[in-house]
């Protein structure tokens, strides 16, 4: 499902998540060139360090986590999955949107998920 | 005219409808600025991302703007809270 689609990944994000990429087509490049940039911890320095880059600081580099690829391995929610749902926002601005909107949908998203994924 | 009520199509927040891989991390911020409607979730996240943003190109400006932003902000130890907005 991600065929011709590339990604980055932060140090942060399990290495079955990488591998959930590149089985379903994806390729895994650098920050730069990569059509998608995932992390799980946006306090993670390689994910600090998007953040602060010009391309982020342009609108061009939006970091999501990611949940999105679990969400996605778990068949029932597939192609339902709506990526602008898991904006990865930089780790200082967190607590002040959660001020406002509550918690983030990885934050919600259960273990059996994440657990169901490993099994795969 | 532009005092006519929106379209219905128009209330919708791209953020919150597009699924597919038509959205990527190059241009999803883009794509949510120039949506002419965003729910309150959207609109939070992108109104603290600006602000934010708004903060390092000055940082990156003040520092000589020459070369890359980010490379100047990682050499400049940040004092914690600077980059904090509203706390
Ligand atoms: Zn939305």
């Amino acid at each position: 499902m991600f065929r011709s689609c590339s990604a980055w990944f932060s140090q942060s994000v399990g290495r079955e998540l990488c591998d959930f990429w590149v089985a379903e087509g994806g390729v895994i490049t650098n920050h730069h060139d990569a059509d998608y940039l995932f992390s799980s911890d946006a306090s993670c320095p390689d994910t600090q360090r998007i953040h602060e880059s010009r391309d982020y600081i342009e609108g061009k580099a939006t970091v999501f986590h990611s949940c999105y690829l679990s969400s996605n391995a778990s068949s029932e929610m597939k192609q339902t999955v709506l990526l602008g749902h898991f904006i990865l926002p930089p780790a200082c601005l967190q607590e002040e949107i959660k001020r406002k909107i509550g918690s983030f949908i990885w934050e919600q998203m259960n273990n059996s998920q994440i657990e169901q994924l490993e099994i795969l | 005219t532009t005092s006519a009520s929106p379209k219905k199509s128009d209330l919708r927040c791209m953020g919150c409808v597009t699924v597919g891989l038509s959205l990527n991390s190059k241009n999803f911020s883009k794509m949510l600025q120039t949506c002419l409607y965003q729910c309150d979730r959207h609109r939070v996240i992108l109104e603290a991302e600006e602000r934010y943003k708004e903060k390092l190109r000055k940082l990156a400006f003040c520092n000589n703007s020459s070369s890359a932003p980010y490379q100047k902000i990682v050499l400049t130890p940040i004092r914690k809270g600077n980059l904090n907005t509203e706390s």
